[in-house]
């Protein structure tokens, strides 16, 4: 399957909870290279939730190798099937933009470091450490599959801006 | 986006005047009476006065004359005063920011010409503002400045290029200069 069309908001799926795997199967397969080749086919995208290609499923894809912030420190291709955070420890300011709300960035706070524990494609679990970048892109990701969009998570007016807007 | 299509004609509206509710009500309801779009606007709190900017459409042009006219009463009874300006087609297109990103902090005892110094560098190598506020804070006795403002690099500029820019101010000014990157993630 090629790249998928990115949804964007206001879709109603980008603002539901998703619901958990269960079934490990072809399907699952299938959509997990979709998620893949559209976070590949993004400009600069360093991730991918199944509910951004209108799949309510609590699956999501993050690779940070390839960016400037994330190459130094990441683990390369994350294939996460019901990822839960089990420990947020620091705080920093990042600011966000999504491929669902185009043109809009702002300021979100996240933990530097955090404990994801997820499964793979197959359904074994893992448990990994993350930080920098990789810990916000995990966060950021991992969002969506509540149906929190960084437009929730904005906290600071005076740098909420508009960016790379064009009137039409 | 509802109302700008070819036809939409834009104008910038300022609303200045003593802070106190129902200013942005009162002017939000003006223009939806209008059937104007508010595309972009920001408001804010400056000393005791509140200050409004918004770029507003609507599908079918509009005369400024007619656009005070309707802010009439409501400029009267909350006391604040109306400025329009009408855009050319020519000015609402604007080119998509690219480069760097920064924000700069700029702090220390008051005096004249930190705003002037800090952005006359700034201007000086085509870097362009796209946010800024100032703020007098601390006492009377010891009056301190406060400046925090964005702006986009021109390409191939780096952000150590701006913090070695502006590292003589510091002495020259007796302020604290601070530039880190602000450049949004995509996620």
């Amino acid at each position: 399957m090629p790249a998928r069309t990115i949804l964007l908001y206001p879709h109603q799926t980008l603002k539901e909870v998703c619901r958990s795997v269960s079934a490990f199967d072809a399907d699952l397969e299938a959509l997990i290279r979709d998620l893949v080749d559209t976070m590949r086919a993004g400009p600069a995208s360093v991730g991918v939730a199944a509910p951004q290609i209108g799949v309510p499923l609590r699956v999501c894809v993050v690779d940070v190798s390839a960016s400037k912030l994330g190459k130094d420190n990441n683990h390369g291709l994350l294939v996460m099937v019901n990822p839960e955070i089990t420990l947020r420890e620091g705080a920093a300011v990042m600011r966000e933009g999504c491929m669902s709300v185009p043109d809009y960035t702002g300021d979100v706070e996240r933990a530097t470091d955090i404990t994801v524990r997820f499964q793979d494609g197959d359904g074994a679990a893992h448990e990994i450490e993350a930080s920098g970048f990789e810990a916000v892109a995990i966060q950021h990701e991992t969002d969506h599959l509540d149906g929190m969009l960084f437009l929730d998570r904005i906290t600071s007016l005076k740098t909420g801006l508009f960016r790379r807007k064009k009137y039409k | 986006m509802e109302g700008s299509g070819d036809t939409a004609v834009h104008c910038a509206v300022t609303i200045i005047g003593k802070d106190r509710p129902g200013i942005v009500a009162g002017a939000a309801e003006v223009l939806y009476r209008l059937g104007c779009n508010i595309e972009d606007s920001s408001s804010t709190m400056l000393g005791g006065e509140f200050a409004m900017i918004l770029i507003v459409s609507r599908e079918k042009p509009f005369s400024k004359s007619r656009l005070l006219e309707e802010f009439k009463t409501f400029g009267e009874s909350m006391q604040v005063s109306v400025f329009v300006r009408t855009l050319a087609r020519s000015e609402i297109r604007h080119e998509a920011l690219a480069g760097e990103l920064c924000m700069v902090s700029v702090y220390g005892s008051d005096r004249p010409g930190i705003v002037y110094r800090v952005t006359k560098e700034l201007a000086d190598r085509n870097i362009n503002i796209s946010d800024m506020n100032t703020k007098l804070v601390g006492t009377d006795e010891n009056p301190v400045y406060v400046m925090m403002l964005e702006a986009v690099l021109p390409d191939g500029m780096e952000i150590e290029d701006v913090s070695r820019l502006l590292e003589k101010l510091k002495k020259e000014l007796n302020v604290e200069i601070g530039v880190r990157s602000v450049t949004p993630v995509s996620l």
